[in-house]
């Protein structure tokens, strides 16, 4: 165990306006982190800056070592982003769409076991595999983000708003399932605006507003909080 | 004759279809129209031409094929470096590429009309007889030569495409240029490679070409113009809507200009390509509808 990521005074600019503010955070390695808060609080730029996507000031360093600031360097690297809004391949079949997320893996043995992997999770993948991946559902098409993701092997995995657009019971299977991975030994970063459930399966959460942490602490103690509850929990609590 | 028309025109349409195919894996990658293929295909014609005389004996035509193949792709990561690649780090508009590489087009040719614009150079005859029988029907040698020189390149280039882990990247990259990188795809290493491929095909073009007709420094930009038609009729930036398109061209091509003679033939072409933008602007494979330029 012990920390695998650590971000210190995390700053990100687009244009004139500050996105994130100095932002602090410690990662645990094998944990879930939920980054929660409302929309345009600056979660998503958090994930990017670490995914090399957006430039930042500060410092992000895993085990110790700074991250490489491109994308492609960064996933070598082992750690992984799942984009909002699921951004599947459309037009390339499910199989492919997997392929993608294996670009940096080498070998055509290790990516048929991987591809085994994902269609023992997801059967459902496993059948559609030959099939264009923008006519599957929403909830199929999130499964097979992540699967994509976790054909980088990576260590961090990180999920932007992974219930967005889905239905309830298709929600549900999904954060199982996150917290499957991470009882496969993968460190999840979990970015989300349906607080209740993240900070339900969540080892730490940190809330952010307007750039800034405002709170962090387990997932349990932020759903004994009051001000997280008034501001977050609202009418989902009940 | 029927026959002859359709294979000659096959053949025609198959050179088309590798003009075509280089235009269109530019388009689909980097969303603009590289007018720069058509001075490319002069100039590798040009090649071609000066490494087969400059032998006493003309070394057989796959190596002229490859070396000029080889000249294509150098001569097309030239024009990236000095033209493209500092557009693309700005994240200029689309519009700046479209300047550019209609600059790069005029450029080479007026190149070449200054040096080679005189005369007309015609290759070296690669076969002792123009055309060969099978039973009956008569082949025109030089067409069948170039139909199956084009049918293996495009042959390897769906395999290349389709199959393999760069090919992945390039349509992944086309679909989703931000999303591939959050796969780890260089999308550096992604254009340099399409470059690299559309240099090889403008090069491949250029002597078949060059065999076929003549070589002056417009024969690219009239031919490009073609490969652009069939772009256009196959969907800007769809590889297997390029290819179907192309044939289709070449092959209505050579039966109009049997009936109509080959005046009016063009007229009728860009009809037919007004036609297509008019009724289904994203041609036949219905990929990318928007972003023309």
């Amino acid at each position: 165990m012990g920390s695998i990521l650590q971000i210190q005074g995390l700053k990100v600019f687009y244009g004139v306006h500050e996105a994130v503010c100095g932002v602090d955070m410690d990662i645990q390695e094998g944990s879930i982190t939920a980054i929660i808060g409302s929309n345009g609080a600056g979660k998503t730029t958090i994930i990017k800056a670490i995914s090399g996507a957006v430039k930042h000031e500060g410092t992000i360093l895993c085990r110790g070592v700074p991250l490489p600031p491109r994308e492609n360097r960064v996933v070598r690297q082992g750690i992984v982003q799942v984009p909002e809004g699921r951004k599947i391949f459309a037009g390339l079949t499910v199989e492919e769409n997997l392929r993608t997320g294996a670009y940096t893996v080498r070998g055509r043995r290790e990516i048929d076991r991987l591809l085994q992997e994902q269609y023992e999770m997801f059967p459902r993948l496993r059948e559609r595999r030959q099939q264009d991946a923008g006519t599957l559902s929403g909830g199929e098409q999130q499964m097979l983000a992540i699967c994509r993701g976790l054909m980088a092997k990576p260590k961090i995995l990180m999920l932007d708003e992974p219930s967005l657009g889905l239905a309830p019971v298709v929600v549900n299977d999904v954060f199982r399932n996150i917290r499957r991975i991470r009882d496969e030994g993968i460190t999840v970063i979990l970015v989300e605006q349906n607080a209740k459930k993240s900070l339900g399966i969540c080892d730490y959460a940190y809330v952010i507003e307007t750039g800034r942490v405002v709170m962090s602490g387990t997932g349990e103690e932020m759903l004994q909080n009051p001000e997280v509850a008034a501001a977050y929990l609202g009418s989902s609590r009940k | 004759m029927t026959l002859q028309l359709l294979i000659s025109g096959i053949s025609l349409g198959s050179v088309y279809a590798l003009i075509a195919v280089g235009f269109a894996i530019v388009f689909s990658i980097l969303r603009f129209s590289n007018f720069a293929h058509g001075g490319m295909i002069s100039a590798c014609a040009f090649i071609g031409y000066f490494f087969q005389a400059s032998f006493e004996t003309p070394p057989p035509f796959y190596v002229t094929v490859l070396f000029t193949a080889v000249c294509g792709v150098v001569m097309a990561l030239f024009i990236d470096t000095i033209a493209y690649r500092r557009i693309r780090k700005k994240q200029a508009p689309t519009l700046y590429y479209f300047l550019a590489s209609i600059t790069i087009a005029i450029l080479i040719e007026q190149i070449l009309s200054v040096f080679f614009g005189k005369n007309l150079y015609g290759y070296p005859q690669i076969f002792e007889s123009t055309t060969f029988y099978i039973g009956s029907i008569r082949f025109s040698s030089i067409d069948t030569l170039i139909l199956v020189v084009s049918l293996v390149i495009l042959t390897v280039l769906l395999f290349v495409i389709n199959k393999t882990r760069i090919g992945l990247a390039i349509r992944a990259v086309a679909i989703d240029p931000a999303t591939s990188r959050l796969m780890g795809i260089n999308s550096d290493v992604v254009i340099i490679t399409v470059f690299a491929i559309a240099g090889a095909l403008a090069g491949i073009s250029g002597v078949l070409l060059g065999t076929k007709y003549s070589v002056y420094p417009s024969l690219g930009a009239s031919m490009m113009i073609k490969g652009f038609i069939a772009s256009v009729i196959g969907g800007l930036g769809s590889l297997s809507g390029a290819i179907p398109a192309a044939i289709l061209l070449g092959v209505v091509e050579i039966f109009l200009t049997y009936w109509l003679g080959s005046l009016a033939t063009p007229i009728v072409l860009f009809g037919i390509m007004l036609v297509f933008l008019a009724i289904r602007p994203e041609g036949i494979s219905g990929k990318f509808a928007k972003d023309k330029v």
